[in-house]
């Protein structure tokens, strides 16, 4: 018998598909340019990271993704359609889920109810019918409930912490529960800010193998935002470059990491060359 | 000490307060309430070997609670009494058969209790409900018969745990911090009033059903909680408290102003409503009266002065409130209120509409507080604006605050405590403070203008609202989350627990991540 696999529905759409396409994505806050003149696009089944200094404007990026911002110029596509100026709940329904930089839980509230938060857009169940408890929300209830617990399995946290309250999760299972919250928005496109921050190297290295997994099982195409280098190298199909929310290079792992540019950008002028040296020989015992 | 003779004696401390005040048979029904509660303190703190020894700690804490009662009886009847002027009505063998059958009493209650709460979980929480069930039906003909005479007071308290049980859903569950919530109260009673009185040219021989109209009043009500929240959706924290003390204000003076009504239309000038003469349609200062009473079967028509039928009516919306409200709690739509109020962006970005969610949490707060005024207006049989006033809300919001934002038990339990405070023990202590002077403080004091001082100054009603006020404030610095925090319920545990050992097998053959 295999892991429980949650089922996400797929949208019919083959790998190659653009999912996401960004063109010319601005945002200013009052003078500053956090994000400039951006173009991006995913292609279904993906893994792709967006990398830079702090303050270059990833999170900023990921947030007029999701419909936090508005982009001040630029057209999002999602899946064929328009989702500039969206609100974050619609986006959502329409299939992007997130995990944020500075975790988001639902502090107080248990592991379970952190999940099933996240499934409120794919369960029906209205006013009336609660009311009376129909027994088709009775049915809906019993059978999200399972689901989450499938979900609190499935991200690795098992279903003994479904009554713990999030806050006094420990900092990596509380990453994980952003995942499985996530999750349960059943996206096909999943963005994770950082999600191995704070981690230590065995929970990051089991953080990077959960990701390629939820491309390979589930099916869905990622698209995260990492400090971490040895992350970003050994899972990411493509790898997009911000500096000051310019988009300054792109492409596979290995073309980024030898961009003059990047390396000057990301890691400074003084002792650029020692680095790069150090990030490349990581990564490449990562893949080896 | 012992554990159980300790919770007995917190519990027979609060109700020894009660006895002192009331005496004579008062403590037959604090006797059952100290009992019981003292075993179920003594419950949340000590582990059971076995049911015995539970029935044995719930009746040892009972008497221990009962015998404090019976002191209080004795001091009531021999030190206060003749204090406040009045004769010892009753001789010191009377006293003690009072004190005795309190002591029975808690020391059953406790066992009972005792005997409940070793029961498995599901037994256990039917044992305890039953118990209740038991106490709020017998209560008011054990009222009776011991000439307490408190029901009247208490169908008056509870109208207003109504109101904190609807309040609570916008500022417990949505975290909408509401301070004009009389407004809905107001709308709902406005609603019924009209519909129940000769006002608006209802045949009065042929008045409407109250089983009708107070649907309809839930529903304007909570359709106006909906028209009042829109305005307020882009508000936070101080500005969201501010607008909607405003409402809490307008509400009342509009019903007030309403005595002219005359509509024309805009454009042509001609006359639609109110041509002849234009319509009265509040009463204005005076309000609405009256306002016809319920009618059922058996029972016949409500009366005012016959507590009986009004008690269980409003003990009946009480229990629908918390029946539906729960409902909603443990459904998509509470926990949408929850994630909201936890980070209102977190939960937009997990698929919950913060407008609809929001409007959704007021409509039901309004909805409840509309059952709530439909029963005060048809009750009191008259409504006028002054009963809504600003310090209603304020009176509701720290019910649900002393009993513990977003729990449904502490919220009923700190509405109970706050108004039978209000409404019977302070009015009572006052009574007896001003006897007490007469009799025995005033005739002492020579100086005229120093006894007139003390008359006059020395009255615990006028510290109604101080009280309130400490209350708060203490409860802030001590105890924020009140009395009953709303915490995780142990059920919910239980049955996670139950999934995770079934689920143990399937991940063992799981291939490891
Ligand atoms: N709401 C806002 N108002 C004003 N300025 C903002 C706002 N959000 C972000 N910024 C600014 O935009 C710039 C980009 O910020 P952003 O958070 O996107 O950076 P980041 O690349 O995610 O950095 P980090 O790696 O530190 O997370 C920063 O200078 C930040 O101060
Ligand atoms: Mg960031």
């Amino acid at each position: 018998m295999s892991a429980q696999v949650p089922s996400i529905p797929s949208n019919g759409s083959v790998n190659g598909n653009v999912l996401l396409e960004a063109k010319g994505v601005t945002k200013r806050f009052g003078g500053l340019v956090a994000v400039n003149n951006v173009d991006f696009t995913i292609t279904q089944g993906q893994i792709a990271s967006v990398i830079g200094p702090n303050g270059a404007g990833k999170t900023t990026f990921f947030n007029m993704i999701t419909g936090i911002y508005t982009p001040t110029e630029g057209t999002l596509t999602f899946n064929g359609s328009s989702i500039a100026g969206l609100k974050p709940n619609q986006i959502t329904a329409a299939g992007i889920g997130r995990t944020f930089q500075n975790i988001r839980l639902f502090a107080n509230m248990t592991a379970l109810e952190n999940v099933l938060v996240g499934m409120h857009t794919r369960l029906k169940a209205g006013l009336a019918p609660i009311l009376l408890q129909t027994p088709a929300v009775v049915h809906e209830e019993v059978r999200a409930r399972e689901r989450a617990l499938q979900l609190l399995d499935y991200v690795g946290l098992g279903r003994r912490i479904a009554p713990a309250a999030a806050r006094n999760l420990s900092y990596g299972d509380q990453r994980r529960l952003e995942v499985a919250r996530a999750l349960a928005t059943e996206p096909k496109l999943l963005l994770l800010d950082e999600p191995t921050a704070g981690m230590n190297p065995l929970e990051t290295a089991g953080m990077t193998t959960f990701i390629r997994r939820l491309r390979d099982e589930l099916g869905l195409t990622i698209l995260l935002i990492e400090h971490d280098m040895l992350v970003v190298m050994g899972i990411s199909d493509r790898v997009s470059v911000l500096d000051h929310g310019t988009k300054i290079a792109e492409g596979t792992p290995r073309e980024v990491q030898s961009s003059p540019q990047v390396i000057e950008a990301y890691l400074g002028q003084g002792g650029a060359e020692e680095k790069l040296a150090q990030m490349k020989e990581r990564s490449h015992a990562r893949t080896a | 000490m012992s554990p159980a003779v300790r919770t007995g004696i917190s519990a027979g401390l609060l109700a020894v307060v009660v006895v002192l005040l009331f005496g004579n048979l008062s403590g037959v029904v604090l006797g059952l309430l100290a009992g019981a509660g003292a075993a179920i303190l003594l419950d949340s703190r000590v582990e059971w070997p076995n049911r015995n020894a539970a029935i044995v700690g719930g009746a040892t804490a009972g008497a221990v609670a009962g015998l404090l009662i019976l002191v209080g009886q004795f001091i009531h009847d021999l030190f206060l009494m003749p204090l406040a002027g009045q004769p010892v009505a009753t001789a010191p063998g009377s006293t003690l058969q009072a004190g005795l059958i309190a002591v029975v009493l808690a020391a059953l209650a406790g066992a009972a209790v005792g005997a409940i709460v070793t029961q498995a979980e599901r037994p256990r929480q039917l044992g305890l409900l039953g118990l209740l069930v038991a106490f709020v039906i017998l209560f008011p003909f054990l009222d009776q018969q011991i000439q307490l005479g408190w029901t009247p007071t208490v169908i008056s308290v509870l109208i207003y745990v109504v109101l904190a049980l609807g309040l609570n859903i916008v500022v417990g569950y949505a975290g909408l911090l509401d301070l004009g919530y009389a407004a809905f109260f107001a709308i709902g009673a406005y609603t019924t009033g009209l519909l129940l009185s000769p006002q608006i040219g209802i045949n009065w021989d042929h008045p409407l059903s109250f089983w009708l109209v107070i649907w309809i009043a839930a529903a304007v009500a909570g359709l106006f909680g909906l028209i009042l929240g829109a305005p307020t959706l882009p508000l936070r924290g101080d500005y969201l408290a501010i607008v909607t003390l405003g409402f809490g204000e307008i509400v009342p003076i509009v019903f007030r102003n309403l005595t002219r009504v005359e509509i024309k239309e805009p454009f042509t000038g001609t006359c639609l409503i109110g041509c002849d003469k234009a319509i009265n349609l509040t009463g204005g200062e005076a309000g609405i009266n009256p306002i016809s009473h319920p009618w059922l079967p058996l029972v016949g028509q409500f009366r005012t002065g016959q507590d009986l039928p009004w008690y269980f009516l409003i003990v009946a919306i009480i229990a629908l409130t918390i029946f539906l409200i729960s409902r909603l709690r443990n459904s998509r739509l509470g926990r949408a209120w929850t994630a909201m109020r936890e980070d209102e962006l977190a939960a937009s970005s997990m698929g919950i509409d913060i407008v609809r969610t929001k409007l959704l949490a007021f409509a039901m707060g309004a909805t409840f507080s509309g059952f709530g005024g439909a029963f005060f207006a048809s009750y009191i049989s008259a409504i006028f604006p002054g009963v809504f006033d600003f310090s209603v809300s304020v009176i509701i919001l720290c019910m649900v605050i002393l009993g513990g934002l977003g729990n449904i038990t502490g919220v009923i339990l700190g509405g109970l405590i706050i108004m039978m405070s209000d409404r019977l023990f302070l009015p009572q202590l006052a009574t007896l403070v001003k006897n007490i002077l007469n009799t025995s403080v005033l005739p002492t004091i020579a100086d005229p203008a120093m006894k007139d001082f003390v008359a006059t100054s020395v009255d615990p009603s006028q510290f109604r609202l101080l009280l309130f006020g400490l209350t708060l404030v203490i409860m802030m610095l001590v105890r924020p989350e009140g009395l009953i925090p709303n915490v995780r319920r142990r059920a919910e545990f239980h049955e996670a627990e139950a999934g995770a050992e079934a689920t143990v097998a399937t991940e063992a053959k799981a291939p490891a991540k």
